[in-house]
């Protein structure tokens, strides 16, 4: 967007408020994203990936079925804040006239503002945001491709089982620390019942402000707490200050688990180096995942924007892969025609399958019936510290032996 | 025409332009932008009975928003009982509160008072963020509460339009308005004065200063708390990050600072100043340049703290009068 039309498009808004846009070629989609703020990497990321999926759609042809309809991103940044993200998702339903709307990756955002979206009937495709509640509003709007939160922490869970069994190793109490946010304490709600049904003792359960700028008061009472096993939830600048902090008061531990997000950013292990190693994440995707066109679309990811493709990012790009198979099928731009066909997904093949699951179907929720998680260590075997998938185990890297527990440092 | 009905003229001419506005403005996103410049205006208003008139520099304002967004909300979603009457009962509690911070705080001078409302505020948010239910009220922790957009009408509060909450926050905003040239006028105005400017000469003559200021901060907190109950129905959602934000504390002090603090018109201007520029630059350089609404924020911050201190409403004011001068052809009488 060059300066002129940064003037133009205010003052042709102002002059026509009423009128229907100038520029109705172009299927838009509106995403609500965090640019600025605590999470804006993520937002970054997942534009990035948005970017580069439509290049690739429009240069393939755009939607034929529209003859060739060409897809337009329209950005909002939602600064991490609800309200910011319900104020922004009404002016792109109403202003900017958007098709389809993406977001919000947090899910405080997210929640409020798929209401929005359902109030005025737009289809709303959540690429990753993970509460639970997300889908179990009863909308018919809203349509998640990752896995939910409850699927992240019974994975979690089933890992540690295996765990114990493969390496003869049992694991008896767990500390869970974690954002004081809807992602953080909806995970933490999900591991006291799986931790009670599997039988662990639960020896520090501390919630935390993710823009703390000191978290040692948390790292001393996990140290005191003595657990075997960490089980982390952490946005990037957090993640980062808990595992050098950890580091720094040599907390041992049989292993530290975390959650994604904060430890599965690209920042993460740039910025906490070798204090990282061993430490298991879920998530959704890694570079090593064997599909087709996994390899190449990473490359040309990191080629143009310097770094691998993340979880978040794979599911953005997915999602508009997703978005632009169902305009495909609905051939017609109204809200109940990108609906239905949404609803009908099922997409197994193509450039955006390059997760680690097979398929992309929605069941009456909305949620993507077959959205799966992998586990990784973050570990150094030759290359630099990188992530590599352990579990499940038929997903394992070759030739790689996680380390349980975790050595002593 | 002569000068005196002009002057009497314009501000009801004006009042009918606002009143027309939402006939004109169609867009669902420019009257938002409109009803948050009305709802600051009044909020900052609401402040300015204590941080304008008394002198003092209140920072924790968000605790009484928050109040009033939670009374109402909880006692709607739990009991069924209508915004209405939720948002007195959380200005009652609201003031309550407000009463019982003001009175030992309203023994500390300058940024030692600053410092104690601020203190005061995120107490309350991280309670709210800490507790889940607090007796038989939900409070749901950080996750905040949300109104599901069922009950759609004038009783509830609530509706699928933007013209209503335009009109609301615009009758609130008059009547604070007011409410405010009609203290600053009384007995009361002239003592919150007196107590600002040299509490101890005020004290000299007879006037309980503490006294004037704990009713003034009773009734800044009764009215910050049904800008939180008007908040909470027009977002649909609340959570202790949103309703009882530091940011909110600081953005009402900020366009009280840039629209001229302790002034009737100041409060109105400086909303509708900074308001337009942290949405429009949001929206237009969020995707390109994010960040840089932040960014003119704090240079528009800087450049009027500079060179005009004492706020944009005394350059206005003075071309506000010559303009009444040109058009009446007199001079204003001295």
């Amino acid at each position: 967007m060059n300066i002129l039309q940064k003037i133009a498009v205010p003052v042709v808004a102002f002059s026509m408020l009423a009128g229907t846009s100038a520029f109705a070629e172009n299927v838009k989609i509106g995403n609500i994203e965090p640019m600025s703020g605590p999470s804006a990497s993520l937002g970054q990321q997942g534009k990035a990936a948005r970017e580069m999926a439509v290049e690739e759609i429009n240069a393939a042809g755009g939607i034929k079925s529209l003859g060739g309809m060409k897809l337009e991103l329209i950005y909002a940044d939602s600064e991490s804040k609800p309200e910011k993200g319900v104020a922004e998702a009404e002016r792109l339903i109403n202003t900017e006239k958007v098709h389809l709307l993406t977001g919000c990756w947090n899910s405080a955002v997210t929640y409020p503002t798929t209401a929005v979206a359902e109030r005025y009937g737009i289809p709303f495709v959540v690429p990753v945001s993970v509460a639970d509640k997300i889908t179990e509003q009863g909308f018919k709007t809203v349509f998640r491709i990752a896995a939910k939160d409850s699927w992240w922490t019974r994975d979690q869970f089933a890992f540690l089982k295996d765990m114990q069994a493969e390496f003869n190793t049992p694991v008896k109490k767990l500390a869970f620390v974690y954002e004081n946010g809807d992602w953080g304490t909806g995970f933490a709600a999900q591991w006291k019942k799986l931790a009670e049904e599997g039988g662990y003792e639960v020896v520090l359960d501390e919630p935390y402000p993710s823009t703390s700028t000191d978290l040692s008061p948390v790292v001393q009472k996990i140290k005191r707490a003595k657990p075997d096993v960490l089980l982390l939830t952490s946005n990037a600048a957090d993640a980062i200050l808990l595992t050098n902090t950890l580091a720094e008061y040599n907390v041992q531990l049989k292993a530290i688990i975390g959650s994604g997000g904060g430890h599965a950013d690209p920042s993460f292990m740039k910025a906490v180096g070798k204090n990282a190693a061993q430490i298991f994440d879920i998530g959704e995707w890694e570079t090593d995942v064997n599909k087709p066109g996994a390899k190449e679309a990473n490359e040309k990811y990191k080629a143009k924007y310097g770094q691998n493709l993340s979880g978040e990012a794979v599911d953005a790009y997915l999602a508009i892969y997703v978005i632009a198979d169902a305009l495909e099928r609905a051939g017609s731009l109204e809200p109940a025609k990108i609906l239905e066909a949404l609803r009908a997904t099922d997409l197994s093949s193509g450039p955006g399958m390059i997760v680690g699951y097979d398929k992309v179907a929605f069941d009456e929720t909305g949620q993507n019936k077959h959205a799966a998680l992998v586990i990784v260590q973050v570990n150094d075997t030759g290359n630099g510290l990188e992530r590599i998938t352990v579990w499940p185990k038929n997903a394992r890297r070759a030739g790689y032996t996680p380390v349980f527990p975790m050595a002593v440092k | 025409m002569t000068r005196n009905t002009l002057q009497r003229l314009l501000p009801l001419a004006l009042l009918a332009t606002v009143l027309c506005l939402p006939l004109a403005v169609r867009s669902a996103t420019y009257l938002h932008i409109m009803i948050l410049v009305y709802l600051y205006a009044y909020l900052t208003t609401s402040w300015n009975l204590v941080g304008g008139f008394a002198g003092v520099l209140p920072l924790g304002h968000a605790a009484f928003f928050g109040i009033g967004a939670y009374t109402s909300t909880i006692l709607s979603l739990q009991y069924g009982i209508s915004p209405w009457l939720g948002m007195l009962v959380g200005g009652v509690i609201a003031a309550a509160v407000g009463v019982l911070i003001g009175l030992p705080t309203f023994k500390m001078r300058g940024a030692y008072f600053a410092l104690a409302t601020i203190a005061f505020a995120e107490g309350f948010r991280v309670m709210v963020e800490n507790i889940d239910k607090l007796g038989p009220f939900a409070l749901n922790g950080p996750r905040g509460l949300q109104i599901p957009p069922l009950n759609f009408g004038l009783a509830e509060m609530m509706f699928s339009g933007k013209e209503p909450y335009y009109y609301i926050i615009l009758i609130m905003l008059v009547a604070v308005l007011l409410l405010t040239s009609f203290i600053s006028r009384s007995k009361l105005g002239y003592y919150l004065n007196a107590g600002g400017e040299e509490p101890e000469a005020a004290m000299a003559l007879g006037i309980n200063v503490a006294r004037a200021k704990v009713i003034a901060m009773a009734m800044s907190s009764f009215l910050t708390a049904l800008a939180g109950t008007f908040y909470a129905q027009l977002n649909l959602y609340i959570h202790p990050k949103s309703a009882f934000s530091l940011d909110l504390s600081f953005e009402i002090a900020f366009i009280a600072l840039i629209g001229g603090r302790g002034s009737i018109v100041g409060p109105v201007l400086g909303a509708l100043l900074l308001r337009p520029v942290s949405d429009f630059s949001r929206i237009y350089f969020g995707d390109t340049l994010p960040g840089m609404h932040l960014i003119i924020f704090g240079v528009i911050l800087i450049l009027v703290m500079t060179f005009q201190p004492r706020g944009l409403q005394e350059p206005l004011t003075r071309l506000y009068e010559r303009l009444l001068d040109r058009l009446s052809g007199e001079r204003r009488a001295a």
